[in-house]
């Protein structure tokens, strides 16, 4: 682990649950979901490194949660904060108080993934289409998607 | 239509989907005061192609095909980030010409996008001469291109474990003679962008971003290095053969459309020096190496610079044929959130060229439904629905 990730340990240590370096510049840190705000805003104004984005998982886990990962970079240096989720609530707060442009990649993840981002300034979709199902998370595993019935025929 | 604080009237104005600035889909939906932009909104995916989704179904040499169609201008990035990621999975040594290889197409890649950039954002300002200039000089990188893949577009140099097409010593001659060319015209180009006066009054001081608001925002690639922040994935994490052949970034304070101008510009040059290097300095060898079917659990982050900026690609195996999760997070996306709050306070003309200057790439952006069984659209059927629907035959 070198310098910058020991300097983010020492920023998010108080709420790492675990953690270990996969690669060697890498770190991740397990912390509990209402914690992910908090930490995002302790990286930034330690003026750590930025936030370059947030990734859903599912499948990760074995007693079936989802995860949400939180990659800040510095320099080389990689960063992620991993939280799991219960599937049927699954919420994390938003972390746009302290980088206000995730609210693209919350949009993305909430649509995706369902996970409810609590107070994140825009909650509407961003990809998904007007007539997508509501409850339907493409991105689960367990996702139930059929083929859309191709579009009526008009003006003939 | 609603009231403001004046007591006066304020419109929304609906920008898009169809071809906001680019040829390209987004929804943007602008309040306006009179012709001040007071508030704005962003809504993408028309052109969400749920990729995403689909490469969990294929294995892992299908989706490097599926990933280098997520963008048709940075195709090669799209799959050198995923051979990168994926052969770090597999610790698999890919061979140092390869490697060279994938980064010459990567830097060829970088001139045809940055030249296609220019002649976009010159057409958004009303300067369609210099537009169609420099798109005929595009046409010189892009018969390289062609004429090393065989492709113009959609390149597929890469192989998990290594690239397809070798240099000729023929072609290394065709490559230095075009790089002479687009040097010289590109110097013509920083000449023009930074003296006509008329451009300059689109550019100069509009849609500033400080240094400060780049940080925040998070914004990435060329848009970031016009407002100070050094940020290039090629200077600060070098990989494949960025390690032996370094980068010098390209960085300008200024933050506004002119710096934006100036540094894609500037970037042109460092890409021919790159480009030369590679060619002059080719390591001899082997271009591909023996690759597993099935990778090993784990996780990986692979991030690499595309002309756009940093592309992100985490990729998880659970020890199988296929990939377990893909997740792409492209330039566009990071620096989507800086055109929002830049838009707010400038006058709506200058909208357009505020999008362009991101070099927004919507398919890039968008992603994630394939097609396939066994009603495809087939040539005949498509005939038959435009005889059906015009009552003739067109051909």
């Amino acid at each position: 682990m070198n310098s910058d990730l020991e300097w983010a340990l020492e920023i998010v240590g108080e709420w790492a649950l675990e953690h270990n370096a996969p690669a060697a510049d890498r770190l991740d840190v397990r912390i509990k979901p209402e914690h992910t705000a908090a930490a995002a805003r302790a990286l930034i104004d330690a003026r750590w490194g930025y936030l370059t984005a947030i990734t859903g998982l599912d499948g990760s886990a074995e007693d079936g949660q989802l995860e949400v990962l939180y990659h800040y970079c510095r320099g080389a240096s990689i960063l992620t904060l991993r939280a799991s989720l219960p599937r049927d609530h699954a919420a994390v707060p938003s972390v746009c108080g302290a980088v206000p442009m995730a609210t693209v990649y919350e949009r993305e993840l909430a649509e995706m993934f369902g996970v409810m981002v609590v107070g994140t300034p825009d909650s509407s979709r961003l990809f998904l289409p007007d007539d997508w199902p509501d409850g339907v998370y493409p991105l689960r595993k367990d996702a139930a998607l059929e083929r859309a019935a191709p579009a009526p025929e008009e003006d003939q | 239509m609603s009231d403001n604080e004046h007591g006066g009237s304020k419109f929304t104005v609906p920008i898009g989907p169809q071809h906001p600035a680019l040829k390209e889909p987004g929804h943007f939906e602008f309040g306006v005061d009179g012709e001040v932009v007071t508030s704005a909104t962003v809504r993408l995916g028309y052109a969400h192609r749920g990729i995403e989704k689909a490469v969990e179904t294929r294995n892992w040499t299908q989706n490097m095909y599926l990933l280098e169609r997520i963008c048709g201008i940075c195709s090669h990035i799209h799959a050198m980030a995923y051979c990168l990621g994926v052969e770090a999975l597999a610790e698999v040594e890919v061979p140092p010409r390869a490697q060279a290889i994938r980064v010459l197409v990567a830097e060829l890649e970088r001139i045809h996008s940055h030249l296609l950039w220019l002649g976009v954002a010159a057409h958004e300002a009303g300067f369609d001469t210099l537009f169609m200039y420099s798109w005929r000089d595009r046409e010189t990188v892009m018969d390289m291109l062609e004429g090393l893949t065989g492709n113009r577009v959609n390149y597929s140099a890469n192989l998990l474990g290594g690239v397809k097409f070798d240099l000729t010593a023929e072609l290394a001659a065709e490559i230095k003679r075009g790089l002479a060319f687009l040097e010289e015209r590109t110097q013509h180009y920083l000449d023009v962008v930074t003296s006509d006066e008329l451009f300059l009054r689109r550019t100069r001081g509009v849609g500033t971003m400080t240094n400060e608001q780049a940080e925040l925002l998070g914004v990435v690639g060329p848009t970031a290095r016009a407002s100070g922040v050094n940020r290039d994935i090629r200077v600060i994490a070098p990989y494949s053969a960025y390690k032996v052949f370094p980068v010098t970034p390209v960085v300008e304070y200024a933050g506004d459309l002119e710096a934006r101008f100036v540094v894609r510009l500037k970037e042109l040059f460092e890409s021919y020096r790159l480009c030369r290097a590679v060619v002059d300095n080719l390591p001899p060898g082997d271009i591909t190496t023996r690759f597993p079917r099935r990778i090993k659990a784990g996780e990986v982050v692979s991030r690499v610079e595309a002309p756009r900026g940093e592309l992100f690609y985490f990729i998880r195996s659970s020890g199988g044929e296929n990939p377990d999760r893909v997740k792409v997070r492209t330039p566009t996306l990071a620096n989507m959130a800086s055109v929002i709050s830049l838009a707010v306070g400038h006058q709506l003309a200058d909208i357009p060229m505020l999008l362009a200057g991101i070099d927004p790439c919507f398919s890039c952006n968008d992603r994630a439904v394939t097609i396939s069984g066994d009603d495809d659209w087939t040539w005949e059927r498509l005939r038959q629905l435009g005889i059906a629907r015009y009552g003739r035959p067109a051909w």
